[in-house]
């Protein structure tokens, strides 16, 4: 009995650690700078503009001007994480929520380009963000392949 | 000559068994099982985790129906303890919004910056209860992504009145 009841003490001790486990840093960041809207889970709310990452954010990576992009819409561009922080959310981002998407050749995002691009934003974010899925859908269309 | 062998087997066997045993012992055996069987429940096994909040592991103190409780930090709203629900939980009737405010607090018992999220519950009028605005790191309108001053329940999913706040740990800093 006192065995089984050490035990029982040990498993519930572990399960504490567990708990206590600190946020990793990056998403620290994204919960504190972009979660609210975009949720834990990366799915947003389509329906009052708060686009979904899954299945989509990777592919911004594989055509022209969309790594920009990333960096220069409003929710990173104007939020209050320093460049290198940025570039780290933006990273993690992609490797949690679409790095089924990310192209084969993907260069992790570092502080001195998300500098140069967070400095000169589109003047109309959306009818950038528009031209950039048209190319993607083009280029899907292309390759014949709707949905790799 | 089988037969005569299996009959010899069952009567030693049968003698064997009744002499180890007695019916007051299966009686008491039976009352050990009945009682025991309600008394586990009655063990003092921890049980946090069997409730939803995950932060089980929290050294904390104070009282969470109150605005000066730690987690409160920067909560612009009715307290939902005071609603009918918990710190952590919505009042029965109302949703969760998923869109929400996120800001750190520092637990004074342990010094540990800790993410808070302050969901707002929506579906009823004003609480009206227990109101509490402390605005730490809130920010003027003018830079939304860090104002408390939205209301979540327009806007998120649950698109109805706003009722009271959570503040709930959903992370912790190093």
């Amino acid at each position: 009995m006192a065995v089984r009841r050490i035990g029982l003490l040990t498993l519930a001790v572990l399960l504490l650690a567990g708990n206590a486990q600190a946020t990793e840093p990056r998403q620290f960041d994204y919960m504190l700078n972009c979660q609210g809207c975009h949720l834990p889970d990366g799915s947003g709310n389509p329906g009052r503009s708060v686009p979904a990452f899954p299945g989509q954010l990777g592919k911004f990576l594989g055509v022209p001007g969309g790594r920009e992009y990333l960096v220069q819409v409003p929710g990173s561009a104007l939020s209050g994480l320093s460049d290198e922080a940025l570039a780290g959310v933006l990273n993690w981002m992609l490797a949690r929520f679409d790095a089924r998407h990310l192209p084969a050749d993907f260069k992790p995002y570092t502080g001195v380009e998300v500098r140069q691009w967070r400095g000169a934003v589109p003047a109309d974010v959306e009818t950038t963000r528009n031209r950039l899925l048209q190319r993607i859908t083009e280029q899907e269309q292309r390759s014949g392949n709707p949905d790799r | 000559m089988t037969i005569r062998w299996f009959d010899e087997a069952t009567q030693l066997l049968t003698r064997r068994v009744a002499r180890g045993t007695s019916r007051r012992g299966f009686l008491g055996g039976l009352g050990t099982l009945l009682v025991g069987a309600g008394a586990t429940t009655l063990l003092p096994v921890f049980r946090g985790g069997a409730f939803a909040q995950s932060s089980t592991a929290l050294q904390e103190s104070g009282d969470p129906n109150s605005c000066e409780y730690w987690r409160h930090c920067a909560i612009d709203g009715f307290l939902c303890g005071c609603c009918g629900g918990s710190s952590s939980s919505c009042p029965p009737g109302t949703v969760r919004s998923d869109i929400t405010w996120i800001g750190t607090c520092r637990n004074p018992t342990d010094g540990k910056d800790y993410v808070i999220s302050y969901n707002d519950c929506c579906g009823k009028s004003n609480c009206g209860r227990c109101v509490c605005q402390r605005d730490q790191g809130d920010t003027p309108l003018y830079r939304p992504q860090s104002s408390n001053d939205l209301n979540w329940c327009s806007g998120s999913q649950a698109d109805m009145p706003y009722h009271c706040s959570l503040s709930v740990v959903i992370g912790v800093k190093e």
